[in-house]
């Protein structure tokens, strides 16, 4: 990977079009490239119906001058931009490629709190859970509150989770909620799914981030520090909730985890950090246990002991997160491939992981009927 | 050649149980004995096919659940209300919403629970007043 860039998150003024070739050029001119150098485009988009979009792919090749390259437009709801990555890697990788681009572009600040939640829900099985009143957070709050019951986890250890993201995305300036904010605000904040309250939930955001992946003998002297791709895995699991043997972690992280540890031929320990998919403080609990990090039972409490915070022995999430640098649903996957590019080219000043050289992230497909994991190193 | 479909062979087919808030159509798996109330040509769990038809319900108990504050449009009315993973007698468990429930309380796991017609196209469910927590769901 030779070139990245990223929006800020929160609320933009562009059309998910617009600022999915911004950041695009962006990312081809950060590798040193042109769009021409381009062969394929992989462009991830869920709610592009809202703004009477759909088809981004040549869109966005039109507006990068590359009207004749070719392209597809992917939809693997909030992990969709990972799984554009993991294509983007299989087409490298594979030879069909020199140089591939992944964009992720989400525009969500149009809709309304109760529009949005309900297309949210989309990402669920409409006719067996969002039928029956299920609502994204209701889903996460469902596994929450079998979390909390197993282990008997309290509000505290989950309001850890969130107090540390925010950290971090104070010192991330295109973070979407650059603010820390303390327990009393956390414990405060209102229900909107029991247990989980307002700070355990990620905001619904805009955004776009961009990624140029490229064969090692095409960039022989890259501009930037480049990452190389250790492990590219997306994993799948049976959709909705009363049918999984049980609610205390999500099968398809656990599935990609382990492959992707054994396609890189790493262990646990060689990660120095992580970016994973918190949309809900209880979903970057989870990730921690079902990626092997962390037994079961306990990833709740590493957090309030200080242990993936980003001066602790495990950083977690040192962008802030879903949770609170902002989820644009098809751009969280490349976002987070971002932050890792950022940090390993030293372009993260203030929240910094020192001499890390190996990094991972996880992106879920809403409560993992799909999951992505990468893997990456330096040269 | 292709083998049979199963029967029911249509996501309407399943759901149209909740109407009459009776039995749900759902599918045993011959091979692994997974049940299941959702839709599909072949076993979730084993991936076996073709599934059998069976019937669960109309009581059970519940799993897991959640008081939901915040709701989708079509449930915006209704909020607060209960969403709830129960297991059903037969076997399977499903998802579905309880209204006028204000606290995790009354939705604790074992909590029983029945079907109940609704003014709704999902599944509703309401507190069973024939059984207790510790009341063991029957199986067929």
């Amino acid at each position: 990977m030779v070139g990245a860039a990223s929006s800020r998150y929160g609320k933009l003024a562009e059309t998910a079009r617009e600022a999915a070739t911004k950041v695009a050029l962006d990312a081809i001119l950060d590798a040193g490239l042109e769009p021409r150098q381009v062969d394929h485009t992989f462009v991830a988009n869920c709610f592009g119906l809202t703004e009477h979009q759909g088809h981004l792919g040549p869109l966005v090749n039109n507006g990068l001058g590359i009207p004749a390259t070719p392209s597809m437009t992917i939809e693997s709801a909030c992990s969709s931009s990972s799984a554009a990555l993991h294509e983007a890697f299989v087409h490298v990788a594979g030879g069909f490629a020199d140089v591939a681009l992944v964009v992720g572009a989400e525009r969500l600040s149009h809709l309304d709190t109760m529009t949005a939640t309900g297309y949210f829900a989309f990402g669920a099985d409409y006719p067996f859970e969002t039928r029956n009143g299920a609502t994204f957070p209701s889903l996460y709050a469902t596994l929450a509150g079998a979390y909390r019951d197993a282990y008997h986890a309290s509000p505290e250890m989950f309001g850890a989770v969130a107090i540390k993201n925010h950290a971090n995305a104070a010192r991330n300036p295109k973070a979407h909620l650059q603010k820390e904010i303390t327990l009393r605000t956390y414990l405060d904040s209102p229900l909107v799914a029991a247990p989980l309250r307002l700070y355990d939930c990620c905001p619904f955001s805009d955004g776009a981030a961009a990624l140029v992946v490229a064969a090692r003998e095409v960039v022989a002297r890259p501009t930037r520090e480049p990452l190389v791709v250790r492990a590219s895995v997306r994993a799948g699991a049976v959709t909705a909730l009363q049918d999984r043997p049980d609610l205390l972690g999500l099968p398809s992280s656990r599935l990609a985890g382990d492959k992707a540890f054994r396609q890189a031929k790493l262990e646990r320990t060689d990660i120095d950090f992580l970016e994973v998919h918190d949309c809900f403080t209880i979903a970057e609990v989870l990730a921690l246990e079902d990626l092997g990090f962390f037994p079961r039972g306990s990833a709740a409490r590493e957090a309030l002991e200080g242990t993936t915070a980003r001066d602790g022995r495990l950083p977690v999430n040192p962008s802030g997160g879903l949770k609170a640098k902002g989820h644009p649903v098809a751009a969280t996957g490349a976002g987070q491939v971002v932050e890792i590019f950022d940090q390993f080219n030293g372009r993260a000043p203030g929240r910094e992981v020192p001499r890390a050289e190996v990094a991972l992230a996880h992106n879920v497909g809403a409560t993992g009927g799909s999951c992505s994991v990468h893997i990456f190193g330096r040269r | 050649m292709s083998s049979p479909p199963p029967v029911p062979h249509s996501i309407g087919e399943f759901v149209q149980g909740y109407e009459g808030a009776r039995t749900l159509r759902a599918f045993r798996c011959p091979s692994c004995g997974k049940v299941a109330a959702t839709w599909g040509l072949a076993c979730s769990g084993c991936g076996h096919r073709p599934l059998e038809e069976t019937t669960l319900g109309p009581r059970g108990r519940i799993v897991a659940g959640t008081i939901v504050a915040v709701a989708a449009d079509e449930f915006v009315n209704d909020a607060p209300y209960a969403y709830v993973l129960v297991e059903l007698e037969g076997g399977g468990q499903v998802s579905g919403w309880m209204p006028n429930v204000r606290s995790e309380a009354e939705i604790a796991p074992g909590t029983r629970v029945r079907f109940t017609s609704s003014y709704k196209p999902g599944l509703q469910f309401e507190l069973d007043p024939e059984g207790g927590p510790d009341t063991p769901v029957a199986s067929p």
